[in-house]
């Protein structure tokens, strides 16, 4: 700090070379020699009132800096002032934060190569530094080490570790038994508890389609719930007949399904709730009635997010509330005691007894602290305390959750029976072993005379499959039980595309396939073991494990060829239930018919794989639901707002896309306000069905008004008297009706209209088919007329008159909307600012996106805050319904939709219309302002 | 189009065929009509159906006998769709200059149908019948030089 009196040129000179790289904010004073004192004031120039002394940081309000110099300077004060500074700077400077500093101390011209490594090449003065930094590196990297635990890629690679860990994964979302095939191949989303795979990775949306409709797609099912109820015929089917209706189609008590020889779909509501409370679709299976009891089985497949509320109401109508604590089974193997956490937690499952004797002792000599690993088979999520089986106090109905205890695969096209007899080998029977007892199932089986007879006919249909071109030629629900042989024994080397046998069958042989496409199979053939769970139980434990089949399949003496004799274990009972394809419609019937193969739980990847090498194409979720749209069947959570399903399913979509809208910047969001769609995100059905109640009460009004004034009274009681929920109707005879009455008007549909008889469309008509159904939505097709793709949620609307005028023109499309104002995008941003000068003045709440949440709840830039204005009447079209599915339809080679809309809306838009008009609506994107001309079709 | 794609563009099922003979009360029961069966089909087999326009069915065939190589080519028709069928051999004729000669054959398919009861107490079987209806092959081929 010495103060130079006096400045030369060079002094000045080199001053400015230093001060070039000077902040412009710190200055220092030319003109020093015009105050040559200093004060000492602690260097806090802010503190001091009067003139700026000394440094000067920062600009300062009163005109640039302060450019006169203190006349004096308190040389005490002012180093103990600077005392600290000098100190921070020394203890800065000193301190090392790295190796590097060590290296960088040393001038350029001494460092070396290679010094961090050798510290001999250090001067001796650093030397020892060195080392201690060398020796503190290491111990960090040990730590580390320590910290993560993480074993060596081997080591977690080994069969034993990887297994604890995959059942470690799957702790919270069950995986199926494919999961590992799939997860290799698929997008995999968790839903419902379940990892279940989404779509391929790879590009195959066109190819599953020509799948599905030429040759066959294979699906994973595993993650349908079975339940089974046990009991008498006549107990069973009056409990059950509370949760159902005739009125929506066949029952459980329908004479065919009863016999056990088709399965059959029904539609379950809560008990005797029918038609408020529906829970969703289920189909059932009936097990063949055995000679003598009178004792049935019945298992009811039900899609996960179903199964809680309807195991609920299944244990109401049965009296099933005992529930019958599950034994823990000792773990298999008695050498080693299950000490881990996962053996503890996961008891009911099986062990599988893993490879041969030489390997085993192997591991075991190797890793003896841990206990091996057992696969997951069946529920691994379920602690072992759940029940599993609850039996009636009253009558002998027992209720048990067969929960992943079957393997369920669908195979969808004409040509999955191919697949199946191709992949599938008929069991053979095994007399060598026949005289002496067996703990295996199949030789026990085959003592039985009459079994293998049944077998024998069993074998027989299915040989005659083979003669069958396509499997929407089969009855519709045909069930057949069969014992077939490991299908791993004859997995072909590579990967071959079944086709059908094109060679002419024999005159006898086509009889045969005649009599099972007219009359299906016999019901004594629908019998499988599969049915018994000690059968089940017993092939799954004598599963020969895939390292013990592929040792045997190395000593076979001709490489490749077959393995003869098949192993004794490797007879597994399946059950093939037929998958009818597209019934409703005229076009594209039996569309996307196919087979179900239903095994016992481990043998999953076994038959998986078989398949696979069989040529078909593998499909997820996203195939299902294209599968079922193509179909023009609804398809489960997604098409039925009615239920809780549906209803969670419906929240979990909006608040998705709501968080994907959110994630773009309000300028680069489509302005739905502007597009006038007040719910893009969502459809409120109820809304939508309480204004359509009130619109069409109205217009019933009126018209009776003008005809007879007699009636009024009784019409006022109907607004009155409104019911709280929607329905979505199911009544196949109200159904019919409505198809009649809105077909299209095509020559096919006017012949079918004649032929049905139905009530001609008029006032009376319609008023008396809305006082029965005045809440409800109906399930519609649209089909659209010329171009356009429908999308999630785009609306039904209502052409007016003019609009009619447009269809004559071929070139125009549709009738446009004229473009709403945003009214909210002011108010949006008011606010806003407030909330900014509130966070300034006084305490800071939060930052401007949440305060903008908190204070005005569900404003979001471009969307309809809540509470919505009447949705029927927002648009320049009255709005009908909306649509829960839409895409380009591969069958009907243009733009289709699934949706729904309300039953009084589209009643008094039908009884405007002109008659050669009739069945005609406009749709919508919720992304556009054309309107799109489609035809509507209700299908029973 | 391929072969792989072509059995599912199905020949249309007239409907006119039902017999009032067959005692049936409409109420009762549900008909559901299943698809003809299906045959093996060659490469040169082509099956019309009423659905598809004309002028594609006919552009089809030629393209056939003329770039794929294909000396003769059937051409069938179920029920409605004899007549398209017959159109169509006759228009490939005419446009050959009397290059090509036809054959034509009839047969009986046999079709199936089921019939689901709607009965409220569901004891009723759901049954299954056949009917015929007539079908049409015309092969259509260019004849040997001798």
């Amino acid at each position: 700090m010495d103060n130079t009196k006096k400045m030369s040129d060079a002094k000045a000179r080199r001053r400015e070379i230093k001060l070039k790289n000077q902040p412009t904010n710190v200055q220092y004073p030319v003109n020093v020699e015009s105050s040559p004192h200093f004060t000492g004031n602690g260097g806090s120039t802010q503190r001091c009132p009067g003139p700026h002394h000394g440094w000067v940081r920062g600009h300062q309000k009163d005109g640039g800096y302060s450019k006169g110099m203190p006349r004096y300077i308190n040389a005490g004060s002012f180093a103990r002032a600077r005392a600290s500074e000098v100190q921070a700077m020394v203890k800065a400077v000193r301190k090392k934060t790295a190796s590097c500093h060590l290296f960088a101390a040393l001038p350029k011209h001494m460092r070396r190569r290679a010094m961090s490594h050798n510290t001999k090449r250090l001067p001796r003065r650093l030397q020892e530094m060195a080392m201690k930094l060398k020796e503190k590196n290491l111990q960090g990297v040990k730590k580390k080490k320590e910290q993560s635990k993480q074993k060596s890629r081997k080591a977690r690679r080994r069969h034993g570790n990887l297994l604890l860990e995959f059942n470690r994964r799957q702790r919270k979302n069950i995986w199926l038994e494919t999961h590992i095939w799939h997860a290799k191949r698929f997008h995999m989303v968790k839903k419902w508890g379940y990892c279940i795979g989404d779509r391929p990775t790879y590009k195959c949306y066109r190819p599953c389609y020509r799948a599905m409709s030429s040759h066959c797609l294979l699906q994973d099912l595993s993650y349908y719930c079975c339940i089974e109820l046990l009991g008498e015929e006549e107990t069973l089917l009056s409990a059950l007949a509370q949760l159902i209706s005739k009125d929506t189609g066949p029952s459980f008590a329908s004479a065919v399904c009863l016999s056990g020889r088709r399965q059959g779909n029904v539609t379950v509501y809560r008990a005797g709730q029918y038609p408020s409370q529906p829970l969703g679709p289920v189909t059932f299976l009936w097990r063949p009635r055995a000679q003598v009891s009178n004792r049935r089985q019945l298992w009811i497949w039900a899609h996960p997010t179903l199964k809680r509320d309807l195991v609920a109401e299944l244990q109401k109508v049965c009296d099933c509330s005992e529930p019958v604590i599950p034994v823990v089974e000792p773990v298999a193997q008695p050498a080693k005691v299950p000490s881990s956490e996962d053996t503890k937690e996961l008891p009911n499952l099986i062990t599988v007894v893993q490879g041969i004797s030489g390997t085993k002792r192997k591991r075991s000599c190797m890793d003896q602290s841990g206990p091996p690993a057992k696969k997951i088979l069946g529920d691994g999520t379920r602690s072992p305390t759940t029940p599993v089986t609850w039996t009636s106090n009253s009558s002998a109905t027992v209720i048990n959750d067969l929960t992943m205890e079957i393997v369920r695969y669908r195979l969808i096209g004409p040509l999955s029976h191919t697949v199946l007899t191709e992949t599938l080998e008929v069991a053979t029977s095994c007399e060598t072993l026949a005289k002496s007892a067996s703990s295996l199932w199949w030789p026990e089986y085959c003592k039985d005379e009459s079994k293998m007879n049944l077998h024998k006919e069993q074998s027989d249909i299915f040989h005659i499959l083979k003669g069958v071109y396509s499997s929407g030629e089969i009855p519709p629900g045909t069930v057949l039980g069969l014992n077939v042989d490991d299908p791993r024994v004859a997995l072909p080397r590579k990967k071959v595309k079944a086709l059908p046998s094109v060679k002419q069958v024999q005159v006898v042989e086509e009889e045969r396939v005649k009599q099972l496409m007219l009359n299906g199979v016999p019901e004594r053939c629908c019998q499988s073991s599969l049915w018994d769970s000690s059968v089940r139980d017993n092939v799954t434990e004598n599963k020969i494990p895939e390292q013990e089949l592929n040792h045997m399949k190395h000593e076979v003496l001709v490489p490749g060829s077959r393995l003869r004799p098949t192993p004794h274990q490797g007879r597994v009972p399946v059950l093939l239930v037929h998958q009818p394809g597209k019934q409703v419609g005229h076009e594209m019937g039996t569309w996307g018919a196919g087979w179900d193969i239903l095994l016992p739980k481990g043998w999953g990847m076994a038959f998986w794989v078989p398949l696979v090498y069989r040529g078909v194409r593998e499909g997820g979720l996203h195939m299902s639901l294209k599968h079922s749209q193509n179909k023009c069947a609804p398809h489960f959570p997604h098409d039925y707002p009615d239920c809780p399903a549906g209803v969670r399913f419906q929240e979990e979509q909006e608040a998705e896309l709501l968080d994907k809208f959110k994630r773009r910047p309000p300028a680069k969001r489509t302005n739905y306000i502007k597009l006038g769609c007040l719910a893009p995100f969502r459809c409120p059905w109820k809304q939508l069905a309480e204004e359509w109640e009130v619109i069409s009460a109205e217009e019933r009004m009126e018209s009776r008004d003008t005809d007879t004034v007699i009636e009024g009274a009784t019409s006022h009681q109907d607004v009155t008297s409104m019911p709280q929920r929607f329905t979505v109707l199911r009544n196949r005879k109200a159904l019919r009706l409505l198809s009649g009455w809105c077909r299209p008007t095509t020559s096919k549909g006017q012949r079918a209209c004649r032929l049905s008889q139905a009530p001609p469309l008029n006032q009376a008509a319609v008023s008396s088919f809305l006082s029965a159904h005045s809440m409800s939505l109906v399930w519609v097709r649209l089909s659209l007329l010329a171009k356009g793709k429908p999308e999630l949620h785009g609306m039904v609307c209502v052409p007016t008159l003019e609009d009619f005028k447009l269809l004559k023109d071929p070139q125009c499309s549709g009738p446009l909307e004229p473009t709403h104002k945003d009214h909210f995008k002011s108010k949006l941003k008011r606010p806003k600012k407030k909330s900014k000068k509130v966070t300034e003045t006084a305490h800071k709440v939060a930052t401007p996106t949440t305060a903008k949440s908190s204070s005005t709840p569900g404003t979001v830039f471009g969307l309809w805050p809540d509470p919505l204005p009447s949705v029927a009447s927002h648009c320049s079209r009255v709005v009908l319904g909306w649509i829960t599915q839409g895409d380009f339809s591969l069958t009907a080679g243009c733009g289709e939709a699934l949706g729904f809309v309300s039953v009084p809306g589209l009643l008094t838009t039908l009884l405007k219309q002109p008659i050669e008009h009739r069945g005609m609506l406009l749709l919508r994107n919720p992304t556009s302002l054309h309107y799109r001309f489609v035809k509507v079709n209700i299908e029973v | 189009m391929s072969e792989a794609r072509s059995p599912g563009v199905p020949p249309v099922m007239p409907t006119d065929t039902l017999s009032p003979a067959v005692e049936m009360d409409p109420v009762e029961y549900t008909l559901r009509k299943r698809l003809p069966r299906k045959l093996p089909k060659r490469r040169n087999d082509v099956y019309v159906n009423m659905k598809t326009d004309f002028k594609a069915q006919l552009a089809r065939c030629q393209k056939l006998l003329d770039g794929g190589g294909h000396r003769e080519i059937c051409v069938h028709g179920l029920g409605l769709a004899i007549n398209r069928a017959i159109n169509i051999a006759l228009q490939l004729q005419a446009s050959s200059q009397g290059a090509l000669q036809l054959a034509a054959n009839t047969s009986t398919v046999e079709l199936v149908d089921d019939l689901e009861p709607d009965d409220p107490d569901e004891t009723g079987e759901p049954m299954t019948r056949t009917r015929n209806n007539s079908a049409i092959h015309i092969k259509v081929f260019y004849p040997d030089p001798q």
